[in-house]
């Protein structure tokens, strides 16, 4: 091919990359300048410690890595996370399918409604239905309430103020807020999933349930892959619920990471940016890993 | 219809594009062209404005910003006719404490006004991480003896006057009198007794009329604070905690864990709890908090004249006094004109009647200065309690508040004592959770 030279004495490929690094170089610079150097920045100041107006480098310069390890409450809240993450990711996600199954079926009725009816929760803003659950679970709330009127509570309980409920209702309500968004993620997938395969499998005798587990399964593993991680990601940075339903109380007994990091840096009194800068990097790490091993323990290939 | 919307969507966009792209640009020509100029012109404006203006941050419109704004009025009337004060309302004490750290941290205090207002709790703890802010009032023209000895301890460093007092956070009790009849006493019998006593007289209220005799916060437990300032007694000992060792504290704490297990005291779940459930719930027969909560319980109208406030019982039998919350004026860096602000603050809250007459009356701030609380204002009978002259008993009250060690880490020690009180109360031991109350705040203040 003969290279055509134009006005300017670019070649075409020239020109394409020039287009293409023109393209690039706004979002480029923006990712830089609001992300990656407040991201360096932060990394700096967790080897610091000291009032905020004049910061000092940390005397061993570890001392706020080694510090959180002892932090009994970060610890906890630590404690709280992976709580949260075990109990309710796989419940969530095995809901979703489950719901996305069930929808995707051909000869529903309503389908376009339930559909709705269970992505709705994922447009509600996270501190309005955190208030919302606040009042509903209150000792002088709705559950108790109907509860107490139905004759199975006694006395109303205080959901809130014990610390096992209150850990099963942050469970609870992140699997209100989140099994919809999830199962959107799903129902998408399997719609790519051509329909002979199924009918295929029926000719062959196959049942509701292996048809599930052996075909739908397998084929939507990518999405599940991506769903795990996102869901690990979300819930290990986990912080309008505790914060707003529970304000991590009672005792503590609710916090989470994220939720002791703005603590420290905003809560309560005088900020430790340092400490706080320190404790987010041992988050990122945490993330980090969590997805690695996912990306490896789903890839298939050898 | 797609397009329709693809269209609505993307002159929105371009819209908004244009938007940022003409503001940001008109920006910049004022910034680089007439860079001189503004800077005049600001100069002057400040000029013309700076020997009679002043700006100042506070956070209640229903409680301090009445109050400042009596002194504004008192200033302008009877000092300093060109006088204006600019109150900026912010929504709460956080944002100022934020703004503080914002300006610290930056190195620039362009951003505060020139007198905040801030919680006594928090000032030492911002003083020593962030002393430029901060402005000394040495040569403040105030006669610091006509102020409650507890009350100026929270805003003096070093012997160094930094604040000057607005509102005093002395304690009341208050009871319904109205439920204490129901089992025979009166507010009379609930004066100078001892905690054995009230959880009796708590017992029977709570059985003939299915009302707590005391409700708190079960999250930010102020009571172990109260009820030890009552004894005389800290939580801190020459700057380290004083918690598991000391005994006070533990009897006290046992008297909280009694009191739930026996219904006397209910702990909500966190303050908007505490305030609208359990107080103007209606759930109890009694309420100890700073004075500032008499507006809250005030609020259920129905209950008028049935309320009456006393001092706090005690483990011995004598009544208790205490202290909680509260907060004073700071000149802050970004001052211009420090000689008219300390004028200002002096002639006013430095114990002008008219001011704290008229903080009482809009705003329900009780005063800490004595010679204000002498005011015929004061001595006027409440309707909503009883037309007792509640206010001339506050200001007695708080006279006899004994000073007791503060920290920086006030609310630190609140929230681990909180915590170790919700562990006792659900069944942990008493003594090894105050063990661990202790260790939790010697790691947060650097001793262990």
């Amino acid at each position: 091919m003969k290279k055509e030279k134009t006005a300017k004495g670019f070649t075409l490929v020239q020109r394409q990359r020039v287009a293409g690094w023109g393209f690039l170089t706004p979002a480029t610079l923006l990712i830089t300048i609001m992300s990656f150097y407040p991201i360096i920045q932060a990394f700096i100041t967790s080897f610091k410690t000291g009032s905020s107006a004049n910061m000092q480098w940390a005397e061993p310069l570890l001392y706020n890595f080694t510090r959180m390890f002892k932090d009994k409450i970060f610890m906890r809240s630590v404690g709280n996370t992976f709580l949260y993450l075990i109990i309710q990711v796989p419940i969530m996600l095995v809901l979703a399918l489950l719901l996305a199954y069930l929808l995707n079926n051909k000869d529903i009725k309503l389908k376009g409604l339930f559909r709705t009816c269970i992505f709705l929760p994922c447009a509600t803003s996270l501190v309005s239905y955190s208030l919302i659950f606040k009042s509903l679970f209150a000792t002088q709330g709705l559950v108790n309430s109907v509860l107490t009127g139905l004759g199975i509570f006694q006395e109303n309980f205080n959901f809130l103020g014990t610390p096992w409920s209150a850990k099963a209702i942050i469970i609870i309500a992140l699997i209100w807020r989140w099994t919809g968004y999830n199962m959107v993620f799903y129902l998408a997938a399997m719609q790519n999933i051509d329909y002979s395969v199924y009918e295929a499998a029926s000719l062959d005798g196959s049942s509701a349930w292996h048809t599930f587990w052996h075909i739908t399964v397998p084929l939507l593993r990518p999405t599940i892959i991506m769903t795990v991680i996102m869901s690990i990601n979300g819930t290990l940075q986990l912080f309008d619920e505790s914060m707003n339903l529970t304000s991590g109380g009672p005792a503590n007994s609710t916090i989470t990471m994220s939720h002791y990091i703005y603590n420290i840096s905003f809560g309560q009194g005088v900020a430790n940016f340092g400490y706080a800068s320190a404790l987010s990097f041992f988050v990122f790490v945490l993330v980090a890993v969590l997805a690695l091993i996912n990306m490896k323990v789903g890839d298939t290939r050898d | 219809m797609k397009k329709l919307l693809a269209l609505i969507l993307a002159l929105a966009m371009a819209l908004s594009l244009v938007a940022c792209g003409g503001s940001s640009s008109s920006d910049t020509t004022t910034d680089t062209d007439s860079d001189s100029s503004a800077a005049a012109t600001t100069d002057t404006d400040s000029d013309s404005d700076d020997s009679h203006t002043l700006t100042i941050q506070a956070w209640d419109a229903s409680f301090n910003i009445p109050a400042i704004q009596a002194a504004a009025d008192d200033y302008k009337a009877n000092v300093d006719p060109d006088f204006n004060l600019e109150i900026t309302e912010v929504s709460g004490s956080s944002d100022i404490e934020d703004a503080v750290t914002l300006a610290a941290s930056a190195g620039d205090y362009s951003t505060l006004p020139d007198i905040v207002l801030f919680q006594d709790h928090y000032f030492k703890q911002y003083q020593a991480n962030y002393p430029d802010v901060w402005v000394s009032l040495d040569d403040i023209d105030i006669d610091w003896t006509d102020f409650y000895e507890e009350k100026l301890d929270y805003s003096t460093v070093d012997d160094v006057h930094y604040g000057v007092p607005v509102d005093g956070g002395t304690v009341i009790f208050a009871y319904r009198t109205d439920l204490l009849a129901e089992v025979g006493k009166t507010v009379d019998d609930m004066t100078g007794i001892t905690w054995d006593e009230f959880i009796e007289v708590g017992e029977e209220v709570y059985a003939a009329t299915g009302k707590y005799l005391l409700s708190m916060d079960g999250d930010g437990n102020d009571l172990v604070y109260m009820m030890l300032q009552a004894e005389g007694v800290s939580q801190f000992q020459d700057g380290e905690p004083y918690i598991s060792e000391n005994e006070v504290l533990e009897e006290i704490c046992e008297v909280i864990v009694e009191m739930v297990e026996k219904n006397v005291l209910y702990l909500a779940n966190d303050w908007s709890d505490y305030t609208d459930q359990t107080i103007q719930g209606d759930m109890v027969a009694g309420v100890m908090n700073g004075n500032w909560i008499i507006p809250t319980i005030e609020n259920v109208t129905e209950n008028s004249g049935l309320w009456e406030i006393t001092s706090l019982p005690t483990l011995s039998g004598e009544e208790g006094y205490a202290s909680n919350g509260g907060s004073s004026l700071y000149i802050t860096a970004n001052c211009d004109n420090v000689e008219l602000a300390k004028e200002f603050l002096a002639y006013t809250f430095g114990g002008s009647t008219e001011t704290y007459d008229n903080a009482l009356k809009n705003g329900g701030v009780v005063t800490t200065c004595i010679s204000a609380a002498e005011s015929d204002v004061y001595q006027e009978g409440v309707e909503y309690f009883n037309d007792t002259a509640i206010y001339a008993q506050i200001a007695e009250m708080g006279n006899h508040v004994t000073v007791v060690e503060q920290s920086d880490y006030h609310y630190s020690a609140r929230s681990y004592m909180a915590t170790a009180l919700i562990n006792a109360i659900n069944g942990a031991d008493l003594e090894s959770e105050l063990a661990t109350a202790e260790e939790n705040l010697r790691f947060e203040m650097g001793l262990s």
